[in-house]
């Protein structure tokens, strides 16, 4: 019986389309505001790199038309805008003349893939953790032991990545070093595929779920100090439940509403621990193509990249946004 | 009326009986209890604290004892170990670089005495750019209400979805090098959101607060009631907030210049664990390149988690544990 | 047959600065199907000794001596059970009915699934369909209707709905006692007479045993049988409630006792003396405060219907404002305050529209109308010591010629009120009583000496033994300062020996009005009689009616509907009143 406000859900809608617009206006204005002009460089670089592909001054006359390049700014601003909604971002001066497009949509389900298990075992370890550590049953051991374990969250990313490489993959051999899947694996819709994209992208995952499972275990662990002062933990106990169902049922399913939130947002911000992750373990997703772009100053990759991780954001906060008022009842009826 | 214990026994082992006097508590639940006292005398804020302060320590001092001009390339033999230690050439680590140096020579003490600093720095700058703008932000959108609370409200929505990496990547695609201030300008813009909510937040509830009403009626200016009034009430949260958005701040920039960005020609510690993997510190085993400025920032970190927990403690008496 | 026997129960709360002895030494038993009610101020100890018995004392609480036997187990200590034994005891042997039932429930769970859970907590191989008809069945015993509000989630339902579900979640299991602690305190007079005889007939109906703890006396003596009086940790006084309200030995009961004002009983004020300070007057005759065809109402909610008064302040009077949560009295408040803008007509203070004044008036206005509020705690900023309140006005007014004025006129209004100034102004909110703190608000009136006064439940919040003379201080002010006072409360009582002129307010609409003797000694209006007739008095020989009679007063009061009929009692001189 979910009735979700149409007022709430425009809201939502508009606030998604706000975003969008805002992030690709701010991509497209940073680098004209600079004395270089980088479309220039750009140009240049393409042309210069172009000589040995047939065509090369064709194209580079397409993509000066169909971004305005020669046009005010005015004009390419809203063609920008028009091309970006389309997914279009022009081509990519270190591998011209491969579209910007074509790079990210390979790179793309990689990241998907690690992201969205690391996100989802940290977000469920890190909760779990930090509710234990306010629980009053929790043996003495682990309630010392987790906030020990919580210091990683100091570590760079990196380390972690490094560490594990160095334990499991060199010393101890049991996982492999790099590459999203086996070399001699046909990639396809199989067990087979699946097995070793798994086995694959486990230690990338670990790496990232050690760092920063921390961050959700103290933003849990706040959250469940407050549910616990709350009355209804005090009838719960009252009542004779179970105390592993007032946990569950009680605590946990109220504290972790604000979490829910935030899960969307992580997904920018996981990025950026990513990049490195995927540049250690050479595991071909959006990280590793950013990093590549930035060292080969590959500025629309740069570009393409950034937006498209925004635009992920966005979307997820947006379903996140759509799906809350199903857990939450009170947001179901019309409260903000 | 807080309602949970597992025990409502008396301590164990005291004796019981009718008449009887009640348990002695142990020397050590005395020490507690007079703890509570004086919240501010926390150990996790104390050695929290110490942590950073020793961070400060290092730049200040360092500065005095130790020669900074050796964080220039050829300062001294290249690939060094620390003291003590031998390196993959057989050379054992001397006094003149403690810590070591790098494969161009620089000298790794210089580099974390100029470097940890810096990169605290930037973390604080830019959260009280952040923090500033949050207050200002949040009080009138609070306070005002209407229209400019929605569009504060949306505004802060959407910036918080943007990723700051992503926007400093392309910052500094377009423009080369970057000032270690215009770095932490550029971050603080993306530090300001939480403060906003958290402070319009408090803000609603206290508008209706009875002794903001009192205020009201004893003729207080807005300007008082924000400020001499509320203000003073919402210090412990803007602090813990404070705190956050330091290491968040300090996060961001270490990412970016564990990249390869941010300033290029000022040594900070992402920078030096950048350089150290670029130039095959791994392969070398050229550990303490890596490992120690990596030690420093977990030093740094774990000391603002303590001062985040103690303050935790502060502002909420339920977390102090007897 | 004993069902819960309290040994010798002392317990004690380590603090810093020493152990704080909550409870000391209390015993007494609770028969089975007798009510037994807990009465005492803050700090008596009367919720700590009962949740002593549930287990569930705040850390670092600890009970130090005493045991405390359950009947159903046996002869075994409550105290010595294991803790997997004591969650087996809760709810099935003993449960709790909490204060305030606002939060209690679990706000992501619907209504029978938490009275579901509470039953497979404790019993096995309970099928669904039996789930099912176990608690409709018990949602019908407190007078909800399962099919609809079974399947609600608790932010759908109203305080009195959420506390009768809390009721019906305590008996699911028929427990031998049920431990209800000040299940009424949130709400208004007529639920709260519904919620209670509800709990009576549910408890007599499965046969249990009731504990019930409050510190109203009158709610004490329509519902229990007998009556134990706890004061600082000490029981002070046991037995049956009749024979302690006609003849209290200890003098705390004479004391709480008297402390309850009766309607149409002896006053506990001065009487007015012959000479009485002028309030405020003109050549022309300006009414102090007029309110014309004054409304307001909140997008689709009418809070007040659009009515009129003028009071002249020449000879100062406390017009009281009565009505329950809802009836739109706070907004009443807030309006003459200048706290909102009416939606319709205007407030006038001294003949000048107070949402139409400008900057400097504004001033002149806030110097001339003060306010008491209900919650004394939240009206002193916890940064600053309790001077600040008295002295940023008086500053701000430009009342102040000097800082020695200043201390001096702050120590002369708290000794007017009863404080001792050297006690009490340099002390910090969270160091002084709700009583003293309210005192200062009233002492901050005082020196701000102006002509008006909205004292908005001041009392409400304060320990009983304390509101007559709070009041006392309130009544001074009008009878030896000229002030003139508007006085809301829920409380007829107070209302009936303290006001000049009384309105009764329900769902924004004056239902009727004039002399208290008139409007409360002798009510005319439905609202009204019912009103009186659901307050409990500590009256042996008044009683309250069944739960049936609650059902059916309420049902009454649904009939009245939109647009009540406003009853005029009679005007007084210097105050008339018109509704629109």
């Amino acid at each position: 019986m979910a009735r979700i406000p149409a007022s709430y859900m425009i809201n939502r809608l508009l606030t998604l389309f706000l975003t969008v617009f805002i992030a690709a206006t701010l991509i497209w204005i940073i680098p004209r505001l600079s004395p270089i002009d980088p479309v220039d460089v750009m140009l240049g670089r393409m042309a210069a790199g172009g000589g040995s592909i047939e065509n090369s001054g064709a194209i580079l006359t397409q993509l000066r038309e169909s971004f305005g390049l020669d046009q005010p700014l005015v004009v390419q601003y809203f063609l920008y805008i028009k091309n970006t909604l389309t997914l279009d971002f022009g081509l990519s001066t270190a591998s011209f003349p491969t579209p910007v497009a074509q790079l990210i949509g390979q790179a793309l389900p990689w990241t998907l893939g690690l992201m969205l298990i690391s996100l989802i075992i940290t977000f469920i370890i890190g909760n779990l953790l930090g509710a234990l550590m306010v629980w009053e049953n929790t043996p003495r051991l682990w309630k010392v032991a987790i906030p020990s374990a919580m210091v990683m969250t100091a570590i760079p990313p990196l380390l972690s990545g490094l560490l594990l490489m160095y334990v499991f993959s060199s010393q101890l051999g049991w996982f492999p070093l790099t590459g999203a899947y086996g070399l001699n694996v046909e990639p396809g819709w199989d067990a087979g595929f699946a097995g070793s994209v798994l086995y694959h992208g486990f230690l990338p995952a670990m790496s990232i779920v050690l760092v920063t499972f921390g961050f959700w275990a103290l933003g849990m662990r706040g959250l469940m100090i407050t549910v616990q002062g709350e009355d209804y933990s005090v009838l719960a106990k009252a009542k004779g439940l179970r105390p592993r169902y007032i946990l569950y049922r009680y605590m946990i399913r109220n504290a972790i509403l604000p979490q829910v939130t935030a899960f969307a947002l992580q997904i920018g911000g996981l990025v950026a621990g990513q990049v490195l992750v995927e540049r250690i373990f050479a595991y071909p997703g959006m990280g590793k193509l950013l990093y590549d772009a930035i060292l080969d100053q590959d500025f629309p990759v740069i570009q393409g990249v950034s937006f498209v991780i925004i635009l992920m954001t966005a979307i997820a906060v947006f379903l996140v946004d759509l799906v809350y008022p199903l857990i939450d009842p009170r947001i179901r009826h019309g409260r903000d | 009326m807080g309602v949970q214990g597992t025990t409502d026994r008396a301590i164990p082992g005291a004796a019981r009986g009718p008449g009887a006097a009640p348990p002695e508590l142990t020397a050590r639940q005395v020490r507690r209890m007079k703890r509570f006292d004086n919240p501010w005398r926390n150990p996790k804020l104390i050695w929290g604290a110490g942590l950073l302060l020793s961070i400060v320590a290092l730049g200040i001092l360092g500065r005095l004892f130790w020669d900074t001009d050796l964080v220039f390339t050829g300062s001294g033999m290249p690939r060094q170990a620390p003291v003590g230690v031998e390196n993959i050439r057989g050379q054992i680590g001397s006094w003149a670089h403690p810590l070591g140096t790098d494969v161009s020579g620089k000298d790794l003490l210089a580099l974390l005495i100029v470097g940890a600093p810096n990169s605290l720095y930037v973390g604080v700058l830019a959260s009280l750019i952040g923090m500033s703008t949050g207050i200002f932000l949040g009080f009138t959108a609070g306070f005002v209400g209407g229209r400019t609370d929605d569009v504060i409200r949306v505004l802060s929505d959407v910036m918080i979805t943007i990723p700051p990496l992503l926007i400093l990547v392309v910052f500094q695609a377009a423009y080369g090098d970057i000032s270690l201030t215009l770095m932490a300008l550029l971050i603080a813009a993306f530090v300001w959101q939480s403060p906003t909510r958290l402070i319009r937040a408090q803000v609603l509830s206290m508008r209706e607060a009875g002794y903001v009403q009192m205020a009201r009626l004893s003729g207080a200016s807005t300007g008082h009631i924000m400020f001499r009034e509320m203000l003073p009430n919402l210090v412990p949260y803007l602090f813990g907030s404070f705190i956050a958005n330091v290491t968040t701040s300090i996060v961001t920039a270490v990412g970016l210049e564990v990249l390869g960005l941010g300033p290029q020609r000022i040594p900070t510690l992402g920078r030096v664990i950048y350089d150290a993997i670029n130039s095959g510190a791994l392969i070398q085993n050229l550990w303490w390149w890596w490992g120690i400025p990596t030690l420093l920032l977990a030093v740094m970190f774990i000391g603002l988690l303590l001062i985040n927990l103690g303050l935790d403690e502060v502002s909420n008496p339920r977390l102090r544990r007897l | 047959m004993t069902v819960l026997d309290i040994r010798n129960i002392s317990i004690d709360f380590p603090t810093s600065k020493g152990v704080v002895h909550a409870v000391s030494d209390v015993s007494l038993s609770v028969p089975q199907g007798r009510r037994i009610g807990f009465i005492g101020e803050s700090g008596s100890g009367k919720t700590t000794t009962a949740l002593a018995a549930m287990r569930m004392l705040a850390a670092p609480g600890f009970v130090s001596e005493g045991e405390i036997h359950l009947n159903a187990l046996g002869d075994t200590d409550i105290l010595a059970l294991s803790e997997e034994e004591m969650r087996r005891v809760r709810l099935r042997k003993i449960s709790y009915i909490p204060q305030g039932a606002m939060n209690s429930l679990n706000p992501v769970m619907r209504v029978e699934t938490q009275i579901w859970d509470g039953i497979l907590a404790h019993e096995a191989g309970v099928t669904q369909a039996e789930l099912q008809r176990r608690s409709d069945a018990v949602l019908e015993g407190v007078g909800l209707d399962p099919k609809i509000v079974g399947r609600l989630y608790p932010h759908e339902l109203s305080g009195g709905m959420k506390q009768r579900v809390c009721i019906a979640i305590g008996v699911c299991l028929q427990p031998d006692l049920i431990i209800a602690d000040e299940p009424t305190s949130a709400l208004d007079v007529i639920t709260q007479r519904h919620v209670m005889q509800t709990l009576r007939e549910v408890q007599a109906r499965i046969g249990a045993g009731l504990i019930l703890i409050g510190h109203d006396m009158g709610l004490m003596a329509q519902s229990v049988d007998d009556l134990a009086v706890l004061r600082l940790g000490e029981l002070v006084e046991f037995g049956p409630v009749r024979q302690i309200l006609e003849n209290p030995q200890h003098p705390y009961t004479k004391e709480l006792i008297s402390s309850v004002p009766l309607v149409g009983g002896e006053s506990f004020l001065d009487p007015t003396p012959a000479e009485v300070p002028k309030g405020f007057t003109t050549q022309d005759g300006t009414p102090l405060l007029e309110l014309k065809g004054v409304g307001k109402t909140y997008g689709a909610v009418t809070a007040l219907h659009p009515m009129s008064f003028t009071l002249d302040g020449a000879v100062p009077k406390i017009i009281s404002i009565v009505g329950q949560s809802g009836s739109g009295k706070s907004t009443m408040g807030s309006l003459m305050l200048g706290f909102s803008p009416p939606s319709t007509g205007e407030v006038l203070f001294k003949g000048q529209d107070i949402n139409r004044i400008g900057k400097a008036d504004q001033l002149t206005f806030r110097k001339q109308v003060q306010a008491v509020f209900q919650d004394p705690y939240a009206c002193f900023n916890p940064f600053y010591r309790v001077d600040h309140a008295l002295k940023f006005p008086f500053k701000r007014f430009g009342l102040a010629q000097s800082e020695d004025h200043v201390q001096e006129a702050m120590e002369e209004a708290c000794r007017a009120v009863g404080l001792d100034p050297a006690l009490v102004l340099s002390r910090y909110p969270h160091q002084l009583s709700g009583g003293q703190r309210q005192r200062l608000i009233v002492a901050r009136a005082l020196m701000l000496s102006p002509n008006l006064l909205i004292a908005d439940e001041p009392v409400s919040m304060v320990d009983a033994s304390l509101r007559s003379s709070i009041l006392k201080n309130i009544h001074d002010l009008k009878d030896r300062h000229g002030i003139s006072i508007v006085y809301i409360t829920h409380d007829l009582a107070t209302a009936y020996h303290v006001s000049d002129y009384v309105m009764v307010l329900y769902k924004g609409h004056v239902v009727e009005a004039g002399p208290p003797k008139d409007v409360i000694g002798d009510p005319q209006h439905t609202y009204t009689r019912l009103l009186i007739d659901s307050i409990p008095w500590p009256e042996v020989g008044r009683d309250w009616g069944s739960a049936d009679d609650a059902r059916a007063a309420l049902e009454e009061l649904g009939r009245i509907g939109g647009t009540p009929q406003t009853v005029y009692r009679g005007d007084i001189p210097g105050f008339t009143l018109r509704q629109g």
